[in-house]
């Protein structure tokens, strides 16, 4: 490894992948053109799918690439982002060793020595990145950080609601950054169609956005030659195949699934059948004639219209299908059968082996069922009639050429995958296990502005009362909970409080700490300020402050939310968690909440920037300095690319002076920009590049091997065998 | 086993569209496409050196199909024209060079690819929603209950593809026959839901053009010996027919996984051969005149067949069997001659074209006009709607008035320069300033002469130049006006011999060539895989 170890060497590496990636970021970003050796076109915006196609062979970048494609796989999105905040700490760390760079020289004199000892240091150093993102990051994020946290849920009397005109924000911010310019909006308003028409109740959107990056690929159809804005959507399920046999019926067609073949055969596996004479093989296909007749016309009787089948049936079956008005669809793949089963829940009818009678146990109707022609392919489209939370529609995504049909396909899939993980609470590692007093001395969190002017405010506290008193709290938080419930729409998340009881009025409140331009006008004609006054809180409460010593409290501390503004337009609404009644009692692993977005425009960056300048100004530890100090300004890599082209008020110095002026004054961050993004997603991103840098760091020598690589085979399974 | 290997490295550039290279291929293939628009377009051979026959042809399909594309940013260009083509048969070159056009006029422009993408976009939309909106003055309504129009249109579709080498008797006999062929898939007795029967194409080179015929029904080939046998079969009008999708050679199906022991001296296929024949008295029992089988029919059957004077027919073959099995419907053969291969195949294609072009006009009842006409038009009315109402355009785009006037005249220089590819012959392009349409005049005319003197009808057939109208080259600035559309009336007066376009076809060839040029103006970098 060069002298100047693993930081120069992967810092130009970053650097030439970042001069290709930063011109695809953000809505300016422009598109990338990828041949493959079979001669087709792809057309990309995708980080991803470009890092793929440059083949890197420098040792470090394969390393980079396949982090970046191990994050994309669980989140779906931010491989250019990846690279670029990569390419910034990298930066960032070869300037701060540079200057000690003197120093260590002239300590270790031998060449050989010095090697190992730098080595040594990035191994630290490595270490303490990974230290510091559990240790502080996350606390950072939990504490600081979410106080400025969006919801893409508005909540009401009936649970978290997906809100319509942030899920757009959001879709649009996404395809953005994923498709061509001039196809982003037409692009992020049919995936909200979609997404919606989807659903078949609100509280169903976490299983629709599983279901369908699960069977993505079977749930839209790809048509070249049309131009895009031919796109759209069908009702129902189309499947890539055609009739077998077709008869048209109308009303509810009921329909039955097989796996095997319907008309017997002469043998199964594992028997003999012997023939004696030519009679008796006539007989037997008589016989194998006659039952396939008979079972076709049972299906017929018992109204099946339509035979859905994963194997090719014989000539037999789809004549007497014909005969019976049976449609028939044949050799349907294993996804196809799961995806079928999964939205009507149906299993196969298994037939049976000597009786006489055919029942269908489980029967399931569709809609309607006929032939699809797109660019003169043939489908089959199904209107089936769904049992869960997924009503099923198919894409059928137009454009000129495959290559931007792929685009598309490859754009909704990551939105899917990223709505996925927007729907479920992310995980922090960092736990807390503190105590009423310990709570009171955290210096980074909750300055405590109150607001006595309307009881208008609502701060929900969670703290774990004693464990003698459990019961008794509990009893009186459903008592709240039946209170509130009957005056207003408002949830407060908290357990039995008897103090933030008795100071909110069951009122329609917002509680808010932050708010975009608009929600920020409706509020402040409520004049309502949010308030998270904790520690007022926890020491006005008589049983924390009795058993402070012996009591931990627990450090979820989700703030209610309340969105509905009597008359004013959209807003964008507050998260609301659902509460955790842990079972442990002294730790408490805090999360980001489902749903939390934040505004586009480096709005993450800035503020997790801030924070942590926050941090390393009172931290004590200097590593922990150095590391906290390279992350943040690292972070600024963002949203100086967000911003390059824009001149004047809305250049980035201009905006990140302004967001500072802000964050220091507490006044709510509004945002130039409409759109959203996910805040689990952006926080995931962080920790994974921070996990590619260790990765980097602690390698000390790369091996280079001439050998065809040799297949890997799994010893360890053989061994159990 | 998959193989492991080493890849190599991509080639990454950026910035594709300002190279040399890139520009001067462009140019090359624009050179290409736009030398074939039109009835006077010129005739392209293409010829492989390394065998197979000589194409002779000025179709986009044809054209593209056996051309040889490498750059990256070409494919993409002809990848989406071929789409457009495979979609809608009809105006492939149109895109191709409008989409050629874009590009290079838009690029000249110093301006962000953000603005020119997102200008081309609202201009496309303003284009669209004209052709679609009931005061489009280039859209003229099919009147389904003569074929004036539509004989226009087939014949439009034929004369511009002058590889057919047809002489104008030909045009008329041959367009005639399309729309007869197209006339006759049509059900007689439809329901709610109308699916259009098939018209086979019968190819008999070597013959005169003036040979070619429709016959309702299907033809299949027989040898001569046979038909010398079946003839004096005929006992009715109306013959009885059995259609076998299945086997009929007597082969054992599908036994299943396990195994079949046959003991000794049992013969399955005299078993089956017995089963073949039980069916074979059947039918002439039934009184079966034609026997019909997709697969093979087994010797012996044929010949008991043959015996009791039922024709039998095998290896029809799968394409056969759909129209056959609905015979009785709407199928007709479409017998074509011309004189050689080559002018053969063209004139194939472009009887596909047209009953293609048939069957999209049935959905969308309405042509636009040809001959040039409709582009100019929409280059008039873009021009004047941007001139008059800048600001419902630029609305909410952050972009400025001289952003939009720069891509309004990219824009419609490509329309009208896509035009001025119809004429070939060194003539002159002119509009008039009233309904914007197109008019040329011939190479080397008297400058002196009165215009409406030299000029004698539009392009598209609907005006003629004693109509008090004033003229204007095409290529020098004019004032922007807002173009008369033409009255129903006018356009049914004189529809015997209009020039006109498929509507879907062009309507979507449009929004095509926009959208590709768009994407290609957007491409930043391109990665090459050497593998």
């Amino acid at each position: 490894m060069a002298a100047g170890g693993p930081v120069q060497a992967a810092l130009q590496v970053a650097q030439a992948l970042e001069t290709i990636l930063s011109g695809c970021v953000g809505p300016e970003g422009r598109q990338v053109l990828c041949t493959k050796p079979t001669g087709e076109v792809l057309l990309s915006r995708d980080g991803g799918r470009l890092l793929a196609a440059l083949h890197l062979e420098h040792p470090l970048a394969r390393v980079m690439v396949a982090c970046v494609s191990s994050h994309l796989r669980k989140t779906g999105d931010g491989a250019k982002t990846f690279i670029i905040f990569l390419c910034h700490l990298l930066r960032g760390l070869h300037a701060a060793t540079d200057k000690e760079k003197d120093s260590l020289i002239s300590k270790h004199s031998h060449t050989q020595g010095r090697h190992w000892k730098t080595c040594c240091r990035w191994k630290f150093i490595s270490q303490a990145l990974l230290r510091f993102q559990t240790q502080v990051l996350d606390r950072v994020v939990d504490q600081c950080l979410s106080r400025h946290f969006l919801s893409i849920f508005s909540s009401s009397t009936k649970g978290r609601r997906l809100c319509r005109s942030s899920f757009q924000l959001l879709l649009e911010a996404y395809f953005g950054g994923r498709v061509g310019r001039n196809n982003h909006s037409f692009i992020s308003q049919l995936m909200c169609d979609y997404f919606f028409q989807c659903m078949a109740c609100e509280s169903g959107c976490e299983e629709v956005s599983e279901l369908v990056d699960d069977c993505f690929v079977e749930l839209n159809i790809g048509v070249t030659g049309l131009p895009v804005s031919d796109s759209r959507i069908l009702a129902g399920l189309v499947l890539h195949r055609d009739f077998s046999v077709y008869c048209p019926a109308d009303g509810d067609i009921r329909i039955a699934f097989v796996t095997e073949t319907i008309q017997p055969l002469f043998s199964s596996s594992g028997s003999e059948f012997i023939l004696n004479s030519e009679a008796q093989f006539q007989t037997s296909q008589f016989w194998i004639m006659e039952r396939t007749k008979a079972i076709m016309k049972s299906l017929q009787s018992q109204n099946v219209k339509l035979l859905l089948s994963s194997v090719k049936q014989p000539d037999l079956v789809i004549y007497y299908a014909g005969l019976n008005g049976i449609s028939v669809v044949e050799c349907l793949s294993s996804e196809e059968m799961s995806l079928i089963q999964r939205i009507i829940g149906l299993s196969p009818f298994v037939l049976p082996q000597a009786s006489s009678q055919y029942e269908i146990s489980s029967a399931a109707l569709v809609k309607f069922c006929k032939p699809l022609i797109l660019r003169s392919k043939r489908y089959v489209h199904l209107g089936l009639i769904s049992t869960c939370s997924f009503i099923p529609h198919c894409m059928v995504l137009c454009a000129p050429v495959q290559g931007l049909v792929e685009q598309h396909e490859g754009a909704l899939h990551g939105a899917f995958k990223m709505l996925r993980q927007l729907f479920k609470d992310l995980d922090l590692s960092y736990t807390t296990q503190t105590s009423g007093q310990n709570y009171t001395s955290s210096p980074l969190i909750y300055k405590n502005r109150e607001s006595n002017q309307l009881p208008e405010i609502v701060s929900g506290s969670i703290q774990r009362p004693p464990q003698g008193t459990v019961e008794k709290n509990e009893g009186e938080l459903a008592k709240t909970h039946t209170y509130l419930k009957v005056h207003s729409n408002l949830v407060v998340p908290s357990v039995g409080s008897e103090t933030c009881i008795s100071c909110s009025t069951p009122k329609v409140i917002p509680a808010d700490t932050h708010q975009t331009d608009e929600t920020r006008r409706c509020l402040s004609a409520n004049k309502t300020r949010i308030i998270d006054d904790r520690d007022s809180f926890i020491e006005s409460d008589p049983t924390t402050e009795s058993t402070a010593e012996n009591t931990r409290v627990e450090a979820s501390y989700e703030n209610l939310s309340i969105t509905k503004m009597a008359g004013k337009g959209s807003m964008l609404p507050v998260r609301c968690k659902p509460l955790e009644m842990g079972a442990s009692q002294s730790y408490s692993f805090s999360s980001i909440p489902a749903g939390c977005v934040l505004p586009v425009g480096g709005n993450f960056e800035i503020l997790l920037h801030y924070y942590l300048l926050n941090y390393v100004k009172k931290c004590q530890q200097s590593e922990a300095a150095m590391v906290g100090m390279i992350i943040a300004n690292a972070l600024l890599g963002i949203p100086r690319i967000l911003y390059k082209s824009r001149k004047g008020n809305r250049s980035f110095p201009q905006v990140y002076v302004r967001a500072l002026h802000v964050l220091q004054t507490n006044q709510p961050m509004g945002s130039s920009q409409t759109g959203l993004e996910s805040v689990s997603g952006k926080y995931q991103l962080l920790t994974s590049v921070l996990h590619c840098l260790a990765k980097i760091l602690t390698i000390d020598l790369v091996i280079s091997i001439k050998r065809q690589p040799q297949e890997i085979y799994d010893q360890e399974s053989e061994e159990e065998l | 086993m998959s193989r492991l290997e080493a890849k190599k490295p991509s080639l990454c550039k950026s910035e594709p569209l300002t190279s040399e290279r890139v520009r001067a291929t462009l140019l090359v293939l624009k050179g290409i496409v736009a030398s074939c628009y039109g009835p006077s377009g010129r005739l392209k051979q293409l010829h492989n050196g390394l065998g197979g026959s000589v194409c002779t042809t000025s179709q986009s399909s044809a054209l593209l199909a056996n051309l040889s594309v490498t750059h990256p940013i070409l494919k993409i260009l002809t990848t989406s024209v071929q789409n457009h083509v495979s979609c809608f048969s009809d105006c492939g070159l149109f895109t191709a060079i409008l989409c050629c056009n874009l590009i290079e006029n838009v690029q000249r422009l110093d301006l962000t690819p953000t603005t020119l993408i997102k200008l081309n976009k609202h201009l496309l939309n303003l284009c669209t929603s004209y052709l679609q909106s009931e005061v489009c003055g280039c859209r003229i309504p099919v009147d389904f209950s003569s074929t004036q129009i539509l004989l226009c249109l087939v014949r439009s579709v034929l004369t511009s593809k002058p590889a057919c080498m047809l002489t104008r008797k030909e045009v008329d006999h041959i367009s005639t026959l399309i729309l007869r062929a197209f006339l006759l898939t049509i059900p007689e007795n439809a329901g709610d839901h109308i699916s259009l029967g098939s018209s086979i194409i019968v190819p008999l080179k070597g013959q005169r053009v003036v040979d070619s015929t429709v016959l309702p029904g299907i033809l299949i080939e027989l040898s001569e010996i046979r038909l010398m046998k079946i003839l004096p079969v005929k006992k009715s009008d109306s013959l009885k027919v059995a259609l076998f999708r299945v086997s009929l050679s007597g082969d054992l199906s599908d036994t299943g996984e396990g195994s079949v022991v046959v003991s000794y001296g049992v013969s399955l296929e005299n078993a089956v051969l017995d089963q073949l024949l039980n069916l074979g008295r059947q039918l002439v029992s039934d009184h079966v005149d034609l026997v019909l089988c997709q697969k093979v029919i087994h010797p012996s059957l044929k010949q008991f067949l043959g015996v009791h004077r039922v024709l039998a027919i095998d290896r029809v073959g799968a394409a056969l069997m759909e129209p056959l099995s609905k015979v009785t419907a709407t199928v007709c053969s479409l017998l074509l001659c011309n004189r050689n291969g080559t002018a053969w195949d063209e004139l194939k294609l472009t009887c596909q074209t047209a009953l293609h072009v048939l069957q999209l006009t049935i959905k969308e009842p309405c042509v636009l006009l040809g001959g040039g006409c409709t582009e100019t038009h929409l280059a008039a009315y873009i021009r004047h709607k941007t001139f008059s109402d800048p600001e419902s355009i630029l609305k909410g785009s952050g972009c400025t008035s001289t952003e939009l006037q720069l891509i309004t005249e990219a824009f419609c220089t490509a329309l009208e320069s896509l035009t001025g590819s119809l004429e070939h012959d060194g003539g002159e392009i002119l509009t008039d300033m009233k309904y914007g349409h197109f008019w040329s005049v011939q190479a080397d005319s008297p400058s002196d002469v009165n215009w409406p003197d030299l000029l004698t009808r539009c392009g598209c057939g609907l005006h003629n130049s004693r109509e008090e109208l004033s003229w204007s080259f095409l290529r020098t600035a004019r004032h922007p006006f807002a173009p008369r559309p033409c009255l129903p009336h006018e356009a049914v007066g004189s529809a015997n011999n209009l020039t006109l376009d498929c509507f879907t076809a062009k309507l979507s060839g449009l929004q095509v060539a926009v959208e590709t040029a768009n994407l290609i103006l957007d491409l930043s970098y391109v990665i090459e895989d050497k593998n």
